[in-house]
């Protein structure tokens, strides 16, 4: 799965540290889904789209491999 | 009480186990422990020779372990919880693999240099848990580091 976070926070203007404050996570772990080595629960993909206001699939995209 | 209920009920209590963890201090009280058993144990070997000693510092460095194993991260994250059962997986599979391969490891290097006294040993019970719990500790930290 692909996803637009780092797009997403630049638009945002915020940091990782910031958006981790935000949904209650470290900062490793919004690192580590920006570099695709995690993929989020369902729960914090939610969060994730709320804090940027954008539907969950317009952050997160299945790719062939899925 | 109906055979589902009992279920549910077993299920919930499975739940809360699975969710049970030590507060962050701990992990200091169990470095602390582990320490003072690591040091205890060594002057035993050298100075002391009391089968007590050895016995209360062996269970020293698997409690300390233990406290260490299960005490939180600072921020516990999904992201931890799935780094912490990853490391677990990891652990188990490596403790059975090696209480498998130990006796016959001992087995070949007594051969080897003490043709005389070669014999097929089981390995203990601490040899197990002590591998378990430290590859588990020390799994956690190496997954932790790969994700900063």
């Amino acid at each position: 799965m692909k996803n637009k976070l780092k797009i997403e926070r630049a638009i945002l203007d915020i940091t990782q540290d910031e958006l981790a404050k935000k949904i209650g996570v470290s900062r490793q772990t919004i690192n580590s889904i920006e570099t695709n080595r995690y993929v989020p629960s369902t729960i914090l993909a939610l969060k994730i789209s709320k804090v940027c206001n954008k539907a969950v699939n317009d952050i997160f995209i299945l790719d062939d491999n899925d | 009480m109906n055979l589902k209920s009992i279920i549910e009920c077993e299920a919930k209590g499975f739940e809360k186990l699975n969710k049970y963890q030590l507060p962050n201090h701990y992990k200091k009280i169990g470095i602390a422990i582990l320490i003072i058993s690591f040091i205890s144990i060594f002057i035993n070997g050298f100075s002391l020779n009391q089968p007590e000693v050895k016995i209360i510092s062996k269970f020293g460095i698997l409690i300390g372990l233990l406290i260490i194993s299960i005490s939180k991260e600072l921020l516990e994250d999904e992201l931890v919880i799935k780094l912490r059962m990853q490391s677990y997986t990891f652990a188990f599979i490596a403790a059975v693999g090696y209480s498998l391969m130990l006796p016959f490891i001992n087995y070949l290097f007594d051969i080897t240099f003490q043709s005389a006294n070669a014999t097929l040993k089981e390995i203990g019970d601490f040899t197990i848990l002590w591998m378990l719990l430290i590859v588990q500790v020390l799994y956690f930290e190496v997954l932790k580091k790969a994700h900063k």
